[in-house]
């Protein structure tokens, strides 16, 4: 936290303090795209022969000399930074000349990421992020470490978190999902084929109009369209597959670990009972294959970042998944729970979908469907809901209908009963305000059932 | 308050139907009859508005509701409150009024008391801190 104390040593009495630093070829890796293209260009520079015969002295001079205050703005960085642990805090000073002085307490962790981005994974580093709730800002980065001592803090981390003590190994795990390479490639075509393929149509159509109608511009720009389409389509799907490579999801004493990524790869760890919300989706497109997709809501990974850290497994059974899912909150079961739909004359609302819709409750978590071509369960614990709302707009108070929602921290997962019959709306506030205050009483750890294995 | 605004809104309007009376009458009397009912509604619906605006501290959680359109009920428990907002805007403190604000983890939830005097807004936002520790549930 800037303006708390900034130099303070261990205080008389207090538990060992360990001080660290980062790498010294951070500077290097955090210069990455950047600084890779100002040496390329320098080195061109020095290679080619200018019009005097001699090297072009003023581009090696401007791209090498920014080049070289890159690498010392890198090193200041690196000899200014440095985090301490102690007992159960982690403070990171920075700063040459405002001095910055943070503090996290570790039992406030929401989760701790090891981040292999290509330009440190070629020098076999890693970043350590340390996500506590509030917004991703928040976040602390520890740009770069070597891996395995990324890897070891991290555990500990982890450990102090948990309270089990400090210099905690690494905890033993255990493979839950594993997503075959061909199964990812086939759902991220699958899943990029929607709406987008009309747009990737236009083009075409531009240019068989413009060419039937001796219009050569106009088939030209047609073609153009098409390709640019094409290649953000190309792009993204490379991406999503760069980012989702590999992804295996493993259980382990410390939390729920996700590992991913071919160039770049990340490996996020939520402790136990951070998942605030959870959610189950299947595009239109995966009906026929029965895949769904995973993702949560964890405090401080923001929306920015929702789409991508938010995913918990990419694509998956759907039978497995619900099993899986019913695991991580602790032991429910979802076909177990009966879901209701909204009033028929919700259908002057919501036409078609109405019959989509549904709710329902255990005494632990909340149920709620929507979605008629693609579908999506959202799965809220009682004792992780923040606040409940009734909302009703004009039309729905005419059809004397009203939605609940109930709001967690900010992520995919938007919970909601949508059209219940105003009467309804009323009386499920009131038995999730008691359910909530039911759980929050008697706070129950997740994950001591087994989980369930792959079949 | 809203009724100042609306009062306020008067002057461009009946400014409008002189304006549109001078280049003919019955366009005029239109426009006059049409802002007289504007006026009318908005006045109505002002009242309405104000009059839905409620809140209730209750054992646990703290209640609040607003809305005579866009009806809203919004429910947050003391345990989940992370921070409690006193907020007046310049138009708010020159009438006298004041905001009390309630924030969870949650960014949607939507819990404002709205129009509360400064001492009463105080004393709320108070009762509601030690409530918010006493209740503390973390996330």
């Amino acid at each position: 936290m800037p303006g708390s104390e900034v130099s303070g040593g261990p205080s008389d009495g207090g538990p060992p303090e360990e001080t660290f630093r980062l790498h010294p070829l951070t500077p290097i890796a955090l210069g990455g795209r950047v600084l890779g293209l100002l040496v390329a260009i320098t080195l061109l520079g020095l290679a080619e022969r200018g019009s005097s015969g001699g090297p072009r002295w003023p581009q090696v001079i401007v791209f090498g000399g920014l080049a070289v205050l890159v690498v010392v703005r890198g090193f200041i960085t690196v000899a200014v930074t440095s985090y301490h642990l102690m007992g159960g805090e982690l403070r990171i000073d920075n700063g040459l000349f405002q001095k910055q002085s943070k503090r996290i307490r570790l039992d406030r962790v929401q989760s701790v990421d090891v981040l292999e981005p290509l330009s440190a994974r070629i020098f076999g580093l890693a970043e350590v992020k340390v996500t506590t709730a509030g917004s991703e800002r928040a976040a602390v980065r520890l740009r770069y470490l070597a891996l395995p001592e990324a890897r070891s803090l991290r555990a500990d981390l982890l450990g102090r978190s948990a309270g089990v003590g400090e210099g905690s190994p690494e905890a033993p795990e255990r493979v839950l999902v594993t997503v075959p390479h061909g199964r990812l490639v086939g759902s991220v075509l699958l899943e990029m084929i929607s709406w987008r393929l009309l747009l990737l149509a236009i083009g075409p159509a531009l240019a068989v109009v413009g060419q039937s109608n001796g219009h050569r511009a106009t088939a030209g720009i047609g073609i153009a369209i098409f390709v640019w389409f094409a290649v953000l389509i190309v792009h993204a799907v490379w991406q999503r597959l760069n980012f989702l490579w590999e992804f295996t999801v493993t259980e382990s004493p410390d939390g729920l670990r996700v590992r991913h990524g071919l160039l770049s790869t990340s490996r996020q760890t939520v402790p136990p009972g951070r998942i605030q919300a959870i959610l189950i989706h299947q595009p239109m497109s995966w009906r026929p294959f029965g895949w769904v997709q995973v993702r949560m809501n964890v405090a401080g990974y923001g929306r920015r970042g929702s789409t991508k850290r938010a995913t918990l497994i990419p694509v998956i059974d759907r039978q497995f998944a619900e099993r899986l899912v019913g695991w991580v909150l602790g032991g429910v079961d979802l076909d177990d729970i009966p879901l209701t739909r909204p009033p028929r004359r919700a259908a002057v609302r919501a036409p078609l979908w109405w019959r989509a819709q549904g709710a329902g409750a255990d005494d632990r978590v909340f149920v709620a469907r929507h979605g008629l071509l693609s579908r999506t369960i959202d799965i809220v614990p009682h004792q992780r809901t923040q606040s409940l709302r009734i909302a009703a707009g004009p039309v729905q108070r005419a059809l004397g209908l009203a939605s609940v929602h109930l709001d967690s921290t900010p992520g995919p997962v938007k919970t909601r009963a949508a059209n219940r019959d105003a009467g309804e709306a009323r009386t499920l506030l009131d038995r999730q305000v008691e359910r909530g205050r039911a759980a929050r009483r008697m706070a129950t750890p997740g994950g001591q059932v087994p989980a369930p294995q792959a079949t | 308050m809203r009724r100042a605004l609306v009062a306020a809104s008067v002057i461009p309007l009946a400014a409008v139907a002189l304006g549109l009376a001078a280049a003919s009458r019955l366009a005029g009397l239109i426009a006059g009859i049409a802002a007289v009912l504007v006026l009318v509604w908005a006045w109505s619906a002002v009242g309405r508005n104000f009059r839905s605006w409620g809140y209730v501290e209750r054992a646990d959680d703290l209640m609040v509701t607003h809305g005579a359109m866009f009806r809203k009920l919004t429910v947050v428990p003391y345990g989940r409150m992370q921070l409690v907002d006193v907020k007046a805007g310049p138009i708010e403190r020159a009438f006298g009024l004041v905001n009390v604000k309630l924030h969870t983890a949650a960014a949607t939830t939507d819990a404002q008391v709205r129009g509360l005097s400064p001492a009463d807004a105080g004393s709320l936002r108070d009762r509601l801190t030690a409530l918010g520790e006493a209740h503390s549930a973390g996330l």
